[in-house]
């Protein structure tokens, strides 16, 4: 049975939790493919070509490059997967963009920073390992880090406890002591 | 129908709002009257909320375009499968389908304890009414399924064409059975709270309820995984899109919580932790369910914008706050009976799987939201891809896929060096050997190598476990081979369905290192032309291009390719690849054009052929993607689903025997003076 003093904290903090449900940023616009997009879509990339230019990369380390841009439509992927698969204007143009850059022998870091220039670091599939970026990168290990060392602070703990106190239990064994005894019997009788 | 359909809903929102209020006070009134009218109300609801969604399907079958989400989700001339699946492919459609699987949980959740757990029942009910009134609240107020327009359309704006696929038809119901089922082990834990009885009882409830989430939530990720793969036409099955996130999030805590309830019913600890994790369970249910429908991430499944977020966040925060003061003033009730005795035993090893499953959950949880946070923080805005999940949940899966073969090998409470060895022996063979044999045939990619040599461990650990106890049978009661492994698997169906879980997830995990081996090639072809490829296992392959077609099929015009596939040595293939332009009832283009994949599957890989376009002269634009393992993974969620139906499987009534030990009640047991 709840007490009413149980029930009027339990009142109060819901009540400040809906308060603070109001402050909940602005939504975005989002959708399925060729429904709408999201961000500010296809901006073109140009550099000049540096003169004498020869493609920078081979066909597949272009491609490498391509899986390290991501799409501005709401697919998630990056340039290389989106551009034949998803009803998207976007990826082809960044992909005819991405193969100027090459024909114009600018190395894979130029392109990608000339595209993050452009779009930002939005345009870059996993953000750079640097400043507060590295927070996503290191918080999950962190946590579970911390999980493990609470986790087996508490078992040390416990183990004491167990260690200082006699031992009482029953060993828990998933059978029934009929079961037991035919086991321990058979097994006997198995050497 | 329509009118008696949107009544209905406002009935069963008075009913839920009736059911709520009186549960309640009948509970802490102790007041019989009161609580059966609660149960009657939850029975009421759940009959004006089927009202109301026949309302509904009427209305897309009869296409009465004068309802905004019948002309905005169909067209006349969409099949009429389509038509039935539009119920749940929009915003307000699909919040009413998870009222009406929530209302019919809770009508069954109820009549089922409505007399084994009379203390618990009444919150049971009353807290089952209240999250069902939530989204009744948001179905009627938020997005109301039932809104007409000022005029009458001549036809619909017709279906999304990549949810007209039979996979998206059934993959939406089976994950919100799976979200929804988790309210169910949640007001049960509310209701535990609440009135302070938190011992084992409430436990064996929870526990088949959230295994049902768990089956279910299962079948949902692999028909999701699978549409994506057939349909979206980018060669993979899994995206780490925020909507895939949110699905796996409450199934990994719920995975978590079927691991550790184990814990507590041996012996009798992790009572917060397990308490905890079915609230987290149903929060980050809700928490997907927010993420899906706020619009506040971008993905390529969410819903058109709306103000439902804003519901959403609020019935979150509510819900977080009652229970995050539920367990604050319960921590003494729970308090653990026993302590752990070694760090060696079967309970430790538990406590880091409960660890990495719900770390996993974290990280995923934490990649899923940090552009918001480094938006928020830098003001910048990041995306956080699937190179940045692989990178940060492989090594944190094998560390879970090692556990699997770990845990069933030590001993509960306490575990002898002897035993140890005696136990590890065999497993570490096994791994040991597939780790040579694999750098002898030449692998060298390292993860997928510890993926491998770990899920060779594991399966050692499930045939060893298999062979101990069938051997056992075998001496015991004479049966041969066959018949000792099915009674085994029988008798203890928690145990071995567990262990058929496992190898499902160890051919998982196998599949999911094949795409290490991944090849990908862009070709543009002409009719008669040919294209040589080799595969990721170094066989030569030659695709010949039969042209393309144009034809109008159903509500859509067609444009596609044909090729004949030949590997050099085997049997030539015919891999067919199309563009699809999908028409209104006039003929006229609607949305962007979908892509149909072309594959040919085999046990080995697929041979994956995406059309990206056609030219004026004929020429097609190609993807040729060899994806090695794919069929496995299909498998491996096969054999999960396996294991999780024989873990379901009701089981004859089970008794705790004196001295602490459980066991079922088997004529054997019955004779010996039972």
């Amino acid at each position: 049975v709840v007490s009413r003093r149980d029930f009027l904290g339990a009142a109060a903090a819901g009540a400040g939790l809906l308060a603070a449900a109001r402050a909940v940023p602005g939504q975005q616009a989002t959708g399925l493919p060729g429904a709408e997009m999201s961000g500010e879509g296809y901006l073109p990339v140009r550099l000049p070509p540096k003169p004498g230019a020869e493609p920078s990369m081979t066909p597949d380390e272009r491609d490498a490059l391509e899986r390290r841009i991501a799409c501005p439509c709401p697919c998630t992927l990056d340039i290389f997967t989106c551009r034949t698969s998803m009803p998207c204007e976007f990826s082809p143009a960044i992909h005819r963009d991405v193969m100027a850059l090459v024909d114009g022998g600018h190395s894979a870091q130029e392109i990608v920073d000339a595209m993050v220039g452009v779009y930002g670091e939005a345009i870059l599939m996993m953000p750079r390992k640097e400043g507060f970026n590295w927070a996503g990168y290191l918080m999950p290990f962190a946590a579970i880090g911390g999980g493990a060392a609470v986790i087996l602070g508490i078992l040390r703990a416990w183990r004491r406890e167990a260690e200082a106190a006699p031992a009482s239990e029953a060993p828990v064994v998933d059978a029934t002591p009929d079961e037991l005894a035919r086991l321990d019997a058979a097994l006997r009788r198995d050497g | 129908m329509t009118l008696l359909g949107e009544l209905a809903l406002w009935v069963a929102l008075v009913m839920a709002a009736w059911g709520t209020t009186v549960s309640f006070a009948g509970g802490v009134l102790r007041t019989r009257s009161l609580i059966t009218s609660g149960e009657r109300a939850v029975y009421a609801t759940l009959a004006f909320v089927i009202l109301a969604s026949l309302g509904l399907i009427s209305a897309l079958l009869r296409s009465d375009f004068s309802v905004r989400y019948v002309a905005s989700y169909t067209s006349a001339n969409l099949p009429t499968p389509y038509k039935i699946s539009a119920f749940w492919a929009g915003q307000s459609g699909s919040l009413l389908f998870w009222t009406l699987v929530l209302a019919t949980y809770a009508a069954v959740a109820v009549w089922l304890n409505r007399r084994r757990l009379p203390e618990l029942a009444p919150y049971v009910t009353g807290t089952l009414s209240a999250v069902t009134l939530c989204f009744l609240l948001v179905t009627a107020f938020g997005s109301n399924p039932y809104e007409r327009l000022s005029w009458l359309p001549p036809d619909g704006r017709g279906m999304n064409p990549q949810l007209q696929n039979p996979g998206m038809a059934i993959h939406p119901p089976n994950l919100y059975f799976g979200y929804v089922a988790t309210a169910v082990p949640f007001a049960f834990a509310v209701a535990a709270l609440i009135t302070r009885r938190l011992d084992a009882e409430w436990l064996g409830a929870v526990r088949r309820w959230t295994l049902l989430s768990w089956f279910f939530l299962t079948i949902g990720i692999l028909l999701g995984m699978w549409w994506a793969y057939v349909e979206l036409g980018w060669g993979g099955y899994w995206a780490w899109d925020p909507v895939e996130n949110a699905s796996l999030l409450p199934w990994l805590t719920g995975t978590a919580f079927l691991h550790s309830i184990m814990v507590q019913e041996k012996r009798g600890m992790l009572r917060t932790w397990n308490v905890t994790l079915v609230i987290a369970t149903f929060l980050l249910a809700v928490f997907g369910t927010f993420i899906t429908r706020s619009g506040i991430i971008s993905s390529v499944h969410s819903f058109a914008q709306s103000t439902v977020g804003y519901w959403f966040a609020g019935f979150l925060m509510v819900g977080l706050g009652v229970s995050a003061y539920l367990v604050s003033t319960r921590l003494r009730d729970l308090e653990a009976t026993a302590r752990l005795e070694s760090m060696v035993s079967r309970e430790a090893t538990f406590l880091f799987n409960n660890l990495l499953l719900v770390g996993i959950a974290f990280s995923v949880l934490w990649g899923t939201l940090f552009p918001i946070i480094s938006e928020a923080v830098r003001g910048t805005k990041i995306t956080v891809g699937a190179p940045f999940f692989n990178q940060v949940n492989v090594p944190l899966g094998l560390g879970l896929l090692a556990l699997a073969g770990i845990g069933p090998l030590i001993a509960w409470r306490r575990a002898s060096v002897a035993n140890l060895r005696r136990q590890f022996t065999g497993p570490i063979i096994s791994g040991v050997v597939a780790g040579v044999l694999l750098l002898a045939l030449g692998m060298r990619d390292v993860h997928a190598m510890i993926a491998y040599v770990l899920g060779a461990f594991v399966m050692g650990t499930i045939v060893q476990e298999f062979a101990k106890g069938a051997r056992a049978r075998r001496v015991l009661y004479g049966e041969g081979p066959g018949a000792a492994l099915t009674h085994l698997i029988a008798r203890n169906r928690r145990r071995y369905g567990g262990y058929i879980v496992h190898a499902g997830i160890v051919v998982l995990f196998a599949a999911f290192a094949g795409l290490a081996f991944k090849k990908e090639f862009d070709v543009s072809i002409s009719p008669g032309e040919t294209f040589a490829a080799t595969d990721p296992f170094g066989r030569e392959w030659t695709f010949a291009s039969n042209g393309v077609s144009r034809f109008e099929q159903l509500n859509r015009q067609v444009t596609a390719i044909a090729l004949t596939a030949t590997r050099a040595g085997g049997q030539a293939a015919l891999i067919t690849t199309e563009k699809r332009q999908h028409v209104d009832s006039r003929g006229a283009p609607t949305f962007e054009p979908s892509t149909e994949v072309g594959i040919l599957e085999t046990w080995r890989q697929d041979v994956y052929v995406v059309l990206a376009g056609v030219a004026a002269d004929e020429r097609a634009e190609i993807r040729i993607t060899f994806n090695p393992l794919v069929r496995w993974v299909w498998l491996g969620g096969a054999i999960m689903l396996v294991g999780g139906l024989v873990v379901m499987w009701p089981q004859g009534e089970r008794r705790r025997a004196e001295g602490g030990y459980l066991a079922p009640l088997e004529p054997a047991a019955a004779t010996a003076g039972d």
